[in-house]
């Protein structure tokens, strides 16, 4: 029994990477999807990658924190190198970066998920 | 974004310790450069970037709120007397005017509105301003009033030079001499060294020029003998003139006998010969002199402080004389003003040192600019220096009697009056004539007047105002008894061509004849009584 009541609470606060790098597909391919890379929009593009993320995460009623990052790079040749370092609770909590590409431009979304 | 989650947590799960450990640094993403991109790009060269230097100005308008004012007017007829009280009765309106009279605010009302009230009574163009009021009242004594004016300026034919001395002609005259200098400082003259005497009259010329043959510091009329004036020279020689033999030089000193600086000062002592006058400068040397043998000084006094009566004087401690001072009814006594601020009185019937120089005063801590005696009082006496003027009195050695507070600005010469013997006169470097009348105020001067922006050098009183006010009344009366005289002669002229004929001459006959018969019996009768 306590075993379950475990397994039960460490599945339900559990930080679950794919269920989130699928949301954040979802997310840029509704939100971006086949579009070429306008300079102008780029604004535009972010805060909807962002905020469609946000919503999809709260869905999944979890007890958790969130920030989400979203970088949207012109496809011209450069390079990018983006880290990150964190303090956190390792039992509870968790980071997720989806890269999305298409001919034109890089779409690199990081979503941090901090246990409450 | 709307986004709002709501969750529910075991009691038990509060206040879980959480277990913080640190992750990472991990890379997130890399993506690599693309190598072969960079061949696609073209390099931009020149670059057009601009950049604006200047700072940024920005103009913005504001318009404050207007205040409104509006003009709104009172009628007067209301107000006045309360409703229940009847204004024709005076006695009730007495009785109001006493409650309120009695109240406490009414006369800090009262006070508070009287100037304003004042105010606007004086605005009250009811009331004629050109009648006369208050003529019941006894008249204030009217306030006596000084004023002073300039009569005439006399100028000094460009370029104009500072003077050194003035004298008047003596015994009231109308004429007077002026010396101008304008010397640099090695004593060589910027400008023509010519005085001159002026006529009162005449401000337009000079009467008569002098021509010094070096400059000249000082020109004093002979009080004997108005033809004759005595000047002194810059190189220490005295010279004589006569107005009668032009403007050079009648007599000079000679030159082995002269002072051994300049000479300041000359003034003519009041020896019977009327021929003698004396001279001082700042060589500390006074030398008498006779016009009728100008060869040598008749006497020579050295103006030295003995301490005892064994000193001999000499010239090398001696104070050279800035101002000298002659009183005609003292003939043995002199004063000299000195460069060291000393007056020292000179007694020329001393035997020893002691007695030439009987006193001496500390009159002041710098050049004693005039020595003047009293007219009236000659004990007392009048110094100027060190911005302030004394009055001193020969009885009190230490301290003056009177004294003038410190000017701001130096005073250059100070004079008493001939006549009003309280009044005394300054001249201020700045230009002010200050006069002083001891017996009404001595704070500060009576009367002031701004005679010109120029400092003022050199004061000098004329005698004769009563001498004046007696001309003006013999002229009056010259002319009265020409006016007299030509009515008779009108008179006489209409009348005589009647009188002639018929009047005058049997007239006279008559005379003639009761004369005759009136000698001839007072003859008769002397005969008669011889015989």
């Amino acid at each position: 029994m306590e075993v379950k009541e475990c397994n039960d609470l460490a599945e339900e606060n559990q930080f679950i990477v794919d269920d989130v790098s699928k949301i954040i597909k979802e997310a840029i391919e509704s939100s971006i999807g086949g579009t070429a890379y306008q300079h102008n929009k780029v604004n535009q593009w972010t805060s909807a990658v962002v905020e469609s993320c946000l919503g999809q995460l709260t869905k999944l009623q979890k007890p958790y924190k969130y920030i989400v990052t979203c970088t949207i790079m012109q496809k011209n040749g450069a390079g990018l190198h983006t880290a990150s370092s964190c303090f956190w609770d390792n039992n509870t909590d968790g980071s997720c970066t989806v890269r999305w590409e298409n001919k034109t431009m890089y779409c690199i979304v990081s979503v941090f998920g901090l246990g409450i | 974004m709307e986004i709002s989650y709501q969750y529910t947590k075991m009691r038990g799960n509060f206040g879980r310790q959480p277990q913080f450990c640190e992750q990472g640094p991990e890379l997130c993403d890399s993506i690599p450069t693309a190598l072969g991109e960079h061949k696609n790009y073209i390099l931009r060269n020149p670059v057009h970037q601009l950049t604006q230097n200047t700072p940024c100005y920005s103009a913005n308008e504001v318009n404050t709120l207007r205040a409104e004012y509006s003009t709104t007017g009172a009628n007067h007829a209301e107000g006045g007397w309360p409703k229940d009280i009847p204004v024709t009765d005076p006695e009730a309106t007495q009785r109001y005017r006493r409650k309120i009279e009695k109240d406490d605010g009414y006369i800090s009302c009262v006070m508070s509105a009287a100037p304003e009230i004042d105010h606007y009574t004086h605005q009250n163009n009811a009331i004629d301003m050109y009648g006369i009021y208050y003529t019941e009242m006894a008249p204030t004594p009217a306030i006596e009033c000084t004023s002073c004016r300039t009569v005439n300026v006399y100028r000094d034919p460009p370029p104009v030079r500072p003077i050194s001395s003035i004298c008047w002609q003596p015994d009231g005259g109308s004429r007077f001499a002026v010396t101008y200098i304008d010397l640099d400082f090695k004593r060589i003259p910027r400008a023509p060294l010519l005085s001159y005497i002026w006529d009162v009259e005449n401000a337009n010329n000079p009467e008569m020029t002098i021509t010094p043959p070096c400059a000249l510091l000082d020109l004093q009329y002979n009080p004997r003998e108005q033809t004759t004036l005595a000047g002194g020279l810059i190189n220490g020689q005295v010279a004589v003139w006569d107005r009668r033999g032009g403007g050079f030089a009648q007599l000079v000193s000679p030159q082995h006998t002269a002072h051994r600086d300049l000479v300041r000062n000359v003034v003519f002592n009041n020896a019977k010969s009327g021929q003698e006058f004396f001279s001082a400068g700042p060589d500390g040397a006074c030398k008498w002199w006779d016009i009728r043998n100008m060869s040598e000084p008749t006497d020579v006094m050295i103006v030295d402080v003995m301490k005892s009566s064994f000193d001999v004087p000499s010239m090398v401690t001696s104070n050279g004389v800035s101002s000298l001072e002659f009183e005609p009814t003292m003939p043995t006594r002199f004063m000299a003003g000195t460069e060291n601020g000393l007056v020292v009185v000179g007694n020329r019937k001393g035997k020893t040192p002691m007695e030439k120089m009987p006193a001496k005063f500390e009159a002041h801590t710098g050049t004693v600019w005039s020595v003047e005696r009293n007219p009236g009082f000659l004990k007392n006496f009048l110094t100027v220096g060190d911005w302030t003027a004394r009055v001193w009195s020969e009885d009190c050695r230490d301290s003056a009697i009177v004294w003038s507070p410190p000017h701001r600005h130096k005073i250059t010469a100070g004079t008493w009056s001939p006549t009003r013997l309280s009044l005394l006169a300054l001249a201020q470097w700045n230009g002010l004539l200050a006069l002083w009348d001891l017996l009404r105020r001595q704070h500060e001067p009576t009367l002031t007047m701004q005679v010109c922006e120029e400092p003022l050098l050199r004061l000098r009183m004329h005698e004769g105002i009563l001498e004046r006010e007696a001309k003006r009344e013999r002229i009056l009366e010259a002319r009265m008894r020409e006016i007299r005289l030509k009515q008779r002669q009108a008179e006489e002229g209409a009348g005589s061509p009647a009188a002639s004929l018929g009047g005058l001459e049997p007239l006279g006959d008559q005379d003639l004849t009761a004369a005759a018969a009136e000698y001839l019996a007072q003859v008769r009768k002397e005969q008669g009584s011889m015989s």
